[in-house]
C-alpha cells in the first residue's frame, strides 16, 4: 500500500470534530476520490495524510513508514514524495516568485540540481503541463487560474513524488479549462504510476477520475466502492440523497430525487448514533443509540448503515415533479 | 409577455496602464436577449465572459468607468438606459431584483431578517406595519425557511449559507417584482442545499408568474431549471434557444465545446477538448471572437459571424452554424 | 513593453500624484543637503558679527541673518543634512529592528509577541515625545543618542505592522504551499512571507521618518537634542523664537517652512507608496 490510514481522528482547538476515525488506504497507481459536502473534513484529511497537519489520532502509513509523527528534517525529506495541490490556484502561488523560480524551488529543496541544470528541469516541467515558455519570466498575477493551476501541478509533480494529494483542484475553475486539467492529470498518472487522492465536492469530476470513492459526512465514511458501483448502486442513505441532489449537466436526464428534511449536527456537538439519523428518510429507533458499523456488501464495497443488514437500505425515489 | 429585451449591448471600460496609455477594454461586445414572464432564461459562459456586467447593465447599476456606448435595454417596455437614477430606485427592489452571490455579506449584519424585510417593503411603499411583517413571514415561508415565524428575529450570521441565499431570494420577491436576476444563486452551496435554493425559486417564478434570468456556469442548473439558455462567450451570446434544443443539437463550436467538457461527455468519448484562454478584451481580434480556440475556424471567421437562425428560437452566432445543427 | 523610462516616470506620476509631489519635494532637500557645501553662499556657522538680525534681502544675506549673525539661507540649506541625517539612520533602525520582530512576534507569537504587544501599549499611553525627552535627557544629549532613541521608539511600531501582515499571511495557502514542498521554516520566512510582508512596512518608512525629523526637531527646540550653533532646523527655530516678539521674524520662519516642508512631502511619499506599491495594481500594463 502507499497510504494506509488507520483510525485517523482530529479534533481543532474550540472543539470541532473535523475527522472522526476515518481509516483508508490507497495502493501504487491508485486514484481514491473523496467526496463530500462542505465541512465533511475532505481537506483536513488531505491536510493530514500530507502532515501538514498533526492528527489527533490515529496513524498513518505512507510506502509502509509510519509518518503521524516525525521531526521536522524527516518531514521536509518525505515532502519529495508526498504532495498536495490546493483549490485556490490565484492564492496557492507566491505573488513575488517569477514563475520559473516558483518551479525550480522544489528542485533547489530537494535535489543536488546546479542552476543551470535546474532551469532546464523547469522548463522541461513547464512544458511537461503545457505552460508557454515565455510564462517562465511572469508573475501569478500574470496568468490565468488554468494556467496557474498548471504551475502548482508542476511545482507538485517536480520531485517524482509516490502520491499527490488534489484539494479541489479544478473546482474554481471553468468548465472547459477543468477539462484540460483532468486530462493532464490523468497523462500523468499512466505515465508515472502516481497514486491520487483527489477531494472534491463535484460527483461528476470524482466519477471521471476516481478508481475507488470515499463519501464523507460529517468526518465519517459512510459508504466506500468502487466507482462505478458508487455511483450506480450507492447503498447508504446518505449517498443516495447526495447523488439524487446532482445536477446532471443534460435536459434529458430526469431527476430522482430524495426529500430530506433536517438540519446538519453541528461538529462541535455530534450526535451519538449515526450522523445522518436526524435527516435520514428510513431512521430506525436504533440508529440514534450508537455509530452503525462499516458493513461489506461485497468486496471492496462498504457501507455504516444498520439498513443494510436486511436490504431495506434503498429510498424510494421522489420523480421529478413536472 | 415581454419583460426584458436587451438589444446588442456594448460595455467598455477606460483604464491608463503602467506606460500612461488609455486602453479601452471591450467587456460587452453586442449582447441580445429577452426574458419573458413565466419562464426561468440560463446566462452560462465562462469567468469574466461578462455575465454579471451584462445583469448589472440590465438592473441600471453600471457606473463610471463602464460605459455604454452603444445598444438598448428595455424593461417592460420603458428604456432603463434613458432612466434617471430616482426612476430606476423605483422600479429596482420593486418591479426588477437582484439575487447576488456571497449571502451573507449581501444582508445587513447588523438587522434581524425580519426587520431587513419590512424595510425592503417600506421604502418602495409597497406595505408597512403589521402587514409588512405579515407578508414578510409568508414570503420566509415561501422559501421554505422552516418555523418562519421565529426566524423573523434571526440575525444574519445565524443562518446557514443555503438559509441566506433563501432568505435573498424572499428578499428580492416580497415586493412581488416582475422580474428577478439571479447572478450565481448558488454557487458555493451544496448540491442538497443547491437543490433546495433552486426549487424555491423555481416554484415562486411558476407561481407567479415572474420572469427569471439565472445566471450561472453550472450545466446542470441550466439543464433542469431553465427553458431557455443563453451562452456567452467574450462579451457576445453566441447561441441561445430553448434548452433541450441547444443541449442536444449545439450549434456553435463554443458550446459544444463546453458540453464536451462536462465529466460525463469526457467518460464517454475522451478528451476531446483543448481549453483555452478567452480573448484579451484590450486588445480584442476582428472577426469571430472564438477563432483562436475554434477547430472549425477558416478565412470566412476574420468576418463578424451574424446571429444564424437555425429555427423559430434557437440561433448561433457562427458562420457555419447551419453545418453543425 | 515599449514605455520608455519617461513615460514610466509620467505614468507613475499620473498613477499617484501624491507620491510625485511627495518625492519632489524629498528629492529638493536631497540635492540641497548633498550640494549643500556648493549651495550654500556662505558657511552655516560663519558668524558676522556686525551684521546680527539684518532682515531678508540686506545684503548677501537673502533670508538675512540671525542673531549670531549668521547667514539664514545657508543655515536651512545645511539643515537639510541634520534631517537627513536624522531620518536615513533612524529609519534604517526601524527597519532593522521592526522588521525581524514583527516577523517573529506574527509566525511564532509566544513570548516575542507578548513583549511586543505590551511595549506597543506603553508606546500608545506615552506621548512618545515626553519618552523621547526624558530618555536623551537622561542618557546624554548627542545626535547619535536622539538618532538610537528616535529609531528604537518607532521600532515597535513597525513590528506591529509586519507583524499584522505576516498574522495574515501565515495562513495563506501559498505559504502553506511552501511548507508543503518542503521549504525550513527560515526559508519559509524569509523567502516566502518577508517580501510579502514588508509592502505595507515600506509604505510607513517615509511617514516614520517624517515623525522622527519632527522629533529630532522638537527635541532641539526644547533644548535637549542638537545644540545651537549647529544648523538644526528645530534649533533654529528655538533660537529664532526669542526673536519673534522683537519683530526679528525670518530667523525662525524659514527654517520652520523648511521642516513643514519636509515632513509633508516624506508624509506625501509615504501615502502614495502604498498605492504605488500594490502589485495588483502594477497588473495593467502588459
Ligand atoms: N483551522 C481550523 N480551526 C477550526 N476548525 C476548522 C479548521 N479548519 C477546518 N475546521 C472545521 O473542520 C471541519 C472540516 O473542515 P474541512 O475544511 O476539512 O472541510 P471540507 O470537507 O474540506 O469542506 P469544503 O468542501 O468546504 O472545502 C469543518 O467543520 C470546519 O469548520
Ligand atoms: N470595473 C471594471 N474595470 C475593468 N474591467 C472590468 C470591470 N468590471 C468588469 N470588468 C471586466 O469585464 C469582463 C466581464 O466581467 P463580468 O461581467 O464580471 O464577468 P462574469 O461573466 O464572470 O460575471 C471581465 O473581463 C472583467 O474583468
Ligand atoms: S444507520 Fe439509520 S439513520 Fe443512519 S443512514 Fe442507516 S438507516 Fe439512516
Ligand atoms: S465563426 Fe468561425 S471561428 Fe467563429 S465559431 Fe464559427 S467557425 Fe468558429
Ligand atoms: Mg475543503
Ligand atoms: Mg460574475
Amino acid at each position: 500500500m502507499m497510504l494506509d490510514v488507520q483510525n485517523l481522528v482530529h479534533r481543532f482547538p474550540g472543539g470541532v470534530n473535523a475527522v472522526n476515525d476515518v481509516s483508508f488506504s490507497i495502493a501504487a497507481g491508485e486514484t481514491l476520490g473523496l467526496v463530500g459536502e462542505s465541512g465533511s473534513g475532505k481537506s483536513t484529511i488531505g491536510l493530514l495524510v500530507t502532515r501538514l497537519l498533526a492528527p489527533t489520532g490515529g496513524t498513518i502509513l505512507f510506502e509502509g513508514e509510519d509518518i503521524t509523527r516525525l521531526p521536522p528534517a524527516a518531514l521536509r525529506k518525505l515532502r519529495a514524495r508526498l504532495q498536495i495541490v490546493f483549490q485556490d490556484p490565484w492564492g496557492s502561488l507566491n505573488p513575488r516568485m517569477t514563475i520559473g523560480r516558483l518551479l525550480e524551488e522544489p528542485l533547489a529543496l530537494h535535489t543536488t540540481l546546479d542552476s543551470a541544470a535546474r532551469i532546464a528541469e523547469a522548463r522541461r516541467l513547464a512544458d511537461r503541463v503545457r505552460l508557454p515558455a515565455a510564462s517562465l519570466s511572469r508573475y501569478p498575477h500574470e496568468l490565468s487560474g488554468g494556467q496557474l493551476q498548471r504551475v502548482s501541478i508542476a511545482r507538485a509533480i517536480a520531485n517524482r513524488p509516490k502520491l499527490v494529494v488534489l484539494d479541489e483542484p479544478t473546482s474554481s475553475l471553468d468548465l472547459s479549462v477543468r477539462a484540460g486539467i483532468l486530462q493532464l492529470l490523468d497523462e500523468l498518472q499512466r505515465e508515472t504510476g502516481i497514486a491520487m487522492l483527489f477531494i472534491s465536492h463535484d460527483l461528476e469530476t470524482v466519477r471521471l477520475v476516481s478508481h475507488r470513492v470515499i463519501v464523507l459526512y460529517l468526518g465519517r465514511i459512510v459508504e466506500q466502492a468502487p466507482a462505478a458501483t458508487l455511483f450506480d448502486n450507492p447503498a447508504h442513505p446518505y449517498t443516495q440523497v447526495l447523488l439524487s441532489a446532482h445536477l446532471p449537466p443534460d435536459p434529458a436526464m430526469r431527476l430522482r430525487r430524495h426529500e430530506v428534511t433536517g438540519e446538519i449536527p453541528s461538529p462541535i456537538n455530534l450526535p451519538p448514533g449515526c450522523f445522518f439519523a436526524g435527516r435520514c428518510p428510513v431512521a430506525l429507533p436504533a440508529c440514534t443509540a450508537a455509530p452503525p458499523p462499516a458493513i461489506a456488501l461485497e468486496a471492496g464495497h462498504s457501507a455504516a448503515c444498520l439498513r443494510i443488514a436486511d436490504g431495506t437500505n434503498i429510498i424510494d425515489p421522489v420523480e421529478e415533479r413536472a | 409577455m415581454r419583460l426584458l429585451e436587451v438589444e446588442d449591448l456594448h460595455v467598455e471600460f477606460a483604464a491608463r496602464g503602467l506606460d500612461n496609455r488609455v486602453r479601452v477594454a471591450r467587456a460587452l461586445n453586442g449582447v441580445s436577449f429577452t426574458v419573458d414572464a413565466g419562464e426561468v432564461v440560463g446566462l452560462v459562459g465562462e469567468t469574466g465572459a461578462g455575465k454579471s456586467l451584462t445583469a448589472l447593465a440590465a438592473m441600471g447599476l453600471l457606473r463610471a468607468p463602464a460605459r455604454i456606448p452603444q445598444g438598448s435595454i428595455r424593461f417592460e417596455g420603458q428604456d432603463i438606459l434613458a432612466m434617471s437614477d430616482r426612476e430606476l430606485e423605483k422600479i429596482r427592489g420593486r418591479r426588477m431584483a437582484m439575487v447576488v452571490q456571497s449571502p451573507l455579506t449581501s444582508l445587513d449584519p447588523l438587522k434581524r431578517i425580519g426587520d431587513q424585510l419590512v424595510r425592503m417593503q417600506r421604502v418602495h411603499g409597497t406595505a408597512r406595519g403589521a402587514e409588512a411583517r405579515a407578508r414578510a413571514e409568508a414570503m420566509l415561508a415561501a422559501v421554505r425557511i422552516p418555523d418562519p415565524a421565529r426566524r423573523m428575529q434571526a440575525w444574519p450570521h445565524e443562518l446557514s449559507g443555503g438559509m441566506a441565499q433563501r432568505v435573498l431570494i424572499a428578499m428580492a420577491l416580497v415586493n412581488e417584482p416582475a422580474l428577478v436576476i439571479a447572478d450565481e444563486p448558488t454557487t458555493g452551496l451544496d448540491v442538497t442545499v443547491q437543490a433546495q435554493v433552486l426549487d424555491t425559486l423555481r416554484d415562486l417564478v411558476r407561481a407567479r408568474n415572474l420572469g427569471a434570468l439565472v445566471i450561472t456556469h453550472d450545466l446542470g442548473v441550466v439543464a433542469h431549471y431553465c427553458q431557455r439558455v443563453a451562452v456567452m462567450f467574450a462579451g457576445r451570446i453566441v447561441e441561445d434557444g430553448p434548452v433541450a434544443e441547444v443541449f442536444a443539437r449545439p450549434a456553435h463550436p463554443y458550446t459544444q465545446a463546453l458540453i464536451a467538457s462536462t465529466p460525463g461527455r469526457i467518460a464517454q468519448l475522451g478528451y476531446t477538448v483543448t481549453g483555452g484562454t478567452p480573448p484579451d478584451l484590450y486588445d480584442l481580434p476582428s472577426g469571430c471572437l472564438y477563432r483562436d480556440r475554434c477547430p472549425r475556424a477558416t478565412t470566412a471567421c476574420l468576418a463578424p459571424p451574424p446571429r444564424i437562425a437555425l429555427d423559430a428560437t434557437h440561433g448561433a452566432a457562427c458562420h457555419y452554424a447551419w453545418e453543425a445543427a | 513593453m515599449s514605455a520608455t523610462t519617461l513615460d514610466r516616470v509620467v505614468g507613475t506620476a499620473r498613477r499617484s500624484p501624491t507620491f510625485a509631489v511627495g518625492f519632489g519635494i524629498i528629492l529638493v532637500f536631497a540635492l540641497l543637503a548633498a550640494f549643500a557645501d556648493i549651495l550654500a553662499p556662505m558657511p552655516p556657522t560663519l558668524s558676522h558679527p556686525y551684521e546680527t538680525l539684518k532682515p531678508p534681502g540686506s545684503g548677501p544675506f537673502l533670508l538675512g541673518t540671525d542673531g549670531n549673525g549668521m547667514d539664514v539661507l545657508s543655515r536651512v540649506i545645511h539643515g537639510a543634512r541634520y534631517a537627513f541625517g536624522i531620518a536615513l539612520p533612524a529609519g534604517a533602525i526601524m527597519a532593522v529592528v521592526g522588521i525581524p520582530l514583527g516577523l517573529i512576534a506574527g509566525w511564532r507569537g509566544g513570548w516575542v509577541d507578548e513583549v511586543l504587544l505590551r511595549v506597543l501599549d506603553v508606546l500608545r499611553a506615552f506621548p512618545t515625545i515626553i519618552l523621547a525627552l526624558a530618555i536623551v535627557a537622561a542618557t546624554g544629549q548627542g545626535f547619535l543618542n536622539v538618532i538610537l532613541v528616535v529609531g528604537f521608539l518607532d521600532s515597535p511600531i513597525f513590528a506591529r505592522i509586519v507583524r499584522a501582515e505576516v498574522l495574515a499571511l501565515r495562513n495563506a495557502t501559498f505559504v502553506r504551499a511552501a511548507v508543503a514542498a518542503g521549504n525550513p521554516e527560515w526559508r519559509v520566512l524569509l523567502v516566502h512571507i518577508l517580501p510579502n510582508a514588508i509592502l505595507g512596512a515600506t509604505a510607513q518608512l517615509p511617514l516614520r521618518m517624517a515623525w522622527a525629523v519632527r522629533i529630532s526637531a522638537t527635541l532641539a527646540f526644547i533644548g535637549i537634542g542638537v545644540q545651537a550653533p549647529a544648523p538644526e532646523w528645530g534649533a533654529m527655530i528655538r533660537q529664532g523664537a526669542e526673536y519673534v516678539i522683537s519683530g526679528e521674524w525670518w530667523v525662525a520662519l524659514f527654517p520652520g517652512l523648511a521642516l513643514i516642508a519636509m515632513v509633508l512631502g516624506l508624509n506625501l511619499a509615504g501615502d502614495g507608496l502604498s498605492d504605488l506599491l500594490d502589485p495588483k495594481r502594477r497588473a495593467t500594463g502588459k
